[in-house]
């Protein structure tokens, strides 16, 4: 998973202070791109009840605008923050909706909608998404022309699955095609997904072999990956790696939360010497 | 442990050292050698060291500022870098970890004010653990009064590791404050509104703040 050293808050130009009506009027407009992906975000970020939220946010998918690099507005901005809202939404109306956006030619697109089907853990994605990765590390995880991105997201989309929690044997089969990935934050999102998926530990291990990789974003990213799957034994090892203390924090708190198995999380010895890890790291 | 050693000649070749490094490795290991030489004139080069971008190299730096104590707080104070956040939660971590009273009023203000939640969290722990033995009774109490208050306050803070670091904060202030102290009760208040039902919205600030109220009942909880 990429991970920024530290979770600030996005701070659009757009960004003061706005309650639920006017993030709803800016996004209902179609004059003002800007408000339109601030409103998007607002409305994920503030998890909007209101039903309209989901009904603008559907229709914000469909909607198209050349990127703008000098004023550091990607490409369909306002559907891929569209996208990334519905995921935190909770609500399975957006699920159509966002399994069109999956067969989008911007790639930018499906790897947001897989994030968020991922996080609203829509089976139904599971088939697309398996189609889609179908190829392996060579076609689908190949570069694209001119740019460091894949044909497809697979990061994205492996996570996704991870999340959705299938585990079928030909699924498996196509991730653990791409635990060969040239690119190591590829390989940590299969191991991370076959962690989740199949409670085997060897996957965890591989991730502990990441958290030792040279490259600190790789270490971030394996963090991350350990926490998703919050698997216990990488305690040590994730207190011990070198990387800033925030995503150690955000580690153990997957540890705490996330555990694999049937553990429901309840301040037993194990969790509470996981919080002593975690007051260390402040 | 380390421990401060004002007598040793000052440590200009570890400082050279320091400078000349490389790569993120060497600069980690020159980190380490010159916290371990425990001198006071290395603070101000430990101090630069936070605003690198190592995070290995900032952890041996913050433990060699910790272990110089009260002769890394005026360097610490002095050298804040306004324009780096990921330097100054490593400095706040230092003044949290040697708990000496200057730091106080920069504590209270990075925690109320701080873009960096990095930052926020290290001042929120830090505001429990204040050295305050010396002082007379009455500074004391009044002291613990403000550390309280600027808890209570982050409480209310949108990022989670913040709302963990005020439990954290909260439960080693209490620990050290007489249940009759004006300030306990609200602050186990605090305490319940984050562990309770409903309580945080994220499941380990609920956990956190329910072993605090299990160590301040005597309980067992760790």
């Amino acid at each position: 998973m990429i991970a920024a050293a530290e979770p600030i808050e996005p701070a659009p130009s757009a960004g003061a202070p706005i309650d639920e009506a006017e993030a709803l009027r800016r996004l209902r407009q179609n004059e003002d791109q800007s408000a339109q992906y601030y409103a998007a975000w607002w409305l994920g970020r503030m998890r909007s009840r209101n039903p309209e939220a989901i009904t603008l946010l559907c229709q914000a998918l469909g909607q198209r605008q050349p990127r703008q690099a000098e004023a550091g507005v990607e490409h369909n901005a306002v559907a891929r923050n569209a996208a990334r809202a519905l995921g935190k939404l909770g609500q399975a109306e957006a699920i159509p909706h966002l399994l069109q956006a999956l067969d989008d030619p911007d790639d930018g697109l499906r790897e947001a909608a897989a994030r968020s089907l991922g996080e609203l853990r829509a089976m139904e994605a599971v088939p697309v998404l398996c189609t889609r990765l179908a190829s392996g590390p060579d076609v689908a995880g190949a570069p694209q022309t001119a740019s460091s991105r894949l044909q497809e997201p697979c990061e994205a989309m492996l996570e996704a699955l991870g999340e959705i929690g299938l585990a079928e044997p030909r699924l498996l089969a196509v991730i653990e095609s791409f635990v060969a990935h040239e690119r190591p934050l590829i390989r940590s999102a299969a191991c991370r997904a076959l962690l989740q998926l199949t409670d085997d530990s060897h996957w965890g291990q591989q991730l502990l072999a990441l958290l030792e990789h040279p490259q600190l974003q790789v270490r971030r990213a394996a963090l991350m990956d350990l926490g998703a799957a919050g698997w216990r034994p990488a305690l040590e090892p994730i207190r011990r790696t070198l990387a800033e203390n925030s995503l150690k924090l955000m580690a153990l708190r997957g540890l705490v939360e996330n555990p694999a198995g049937p553990h429901a999380t309840r301040l037993d010895e194990e969790t509470t010497a996981l919080l002593a890890v975690m007051d260390e790291l402040l | 442990m380390l421990s401060p050693n004002p007598m040793a000649a000052e440590p200009t070749e570890l400082i050279r050292a320091l400078r000349q490094a490389d790569s993120p490795m060497g600069l980690l290991l020159a980190t380490r050698q010159l916290a371990e030489a425990c001198h006071p004139g290395a603070a101000p080069s430990l101090v630069e060291v936070l605003g690198f971008n190592n995070p290995g190299a900032a952890v041996a730096a913050v433990d060699g500022l910790i272990a110089l104590g009260e002769q890394a707080v005026e360097p610490l104070l002095a050298n804040l870098d306004d324009h780096n956040y990921g330097a100054r939660a490593w400095a706040v971590r230092a003044l949290a970890g040697i708990g000496d009273v200057r730091g106080l009023e920069l504590l209270e203000s990075a925690l109320a004010c701080d873009i960096g939640p990095s930052v926020r969290r290290a001042a929120a722990r830090g505001l429990g653990q204040l050295r305050l033995d010396a002082l007379p009774r009455s500074e004391q109490t009044r002291l613990r009064q403000r550390c309280l208050d600027a808890l209570l306050a982050g409480g209310g803070d949108g990022e989670w590791v913040v709302r963990y670091a005020v439990a954290v904060g909260l439960e080693q202030l209490l620990l050290g404050m007489d249940r009759a102290e004006p300030g306990h009760r609200s602050g186990l208040k605090a305490l319940q509104e984050l562990a309770g039902e409903p309580g945080d919205d994220t499941p380990v600030v609920r956990l956190r703040a329910g072993l605090a109220l299990s160590r301040l009942a005597g309980g067992a909880g760790g």
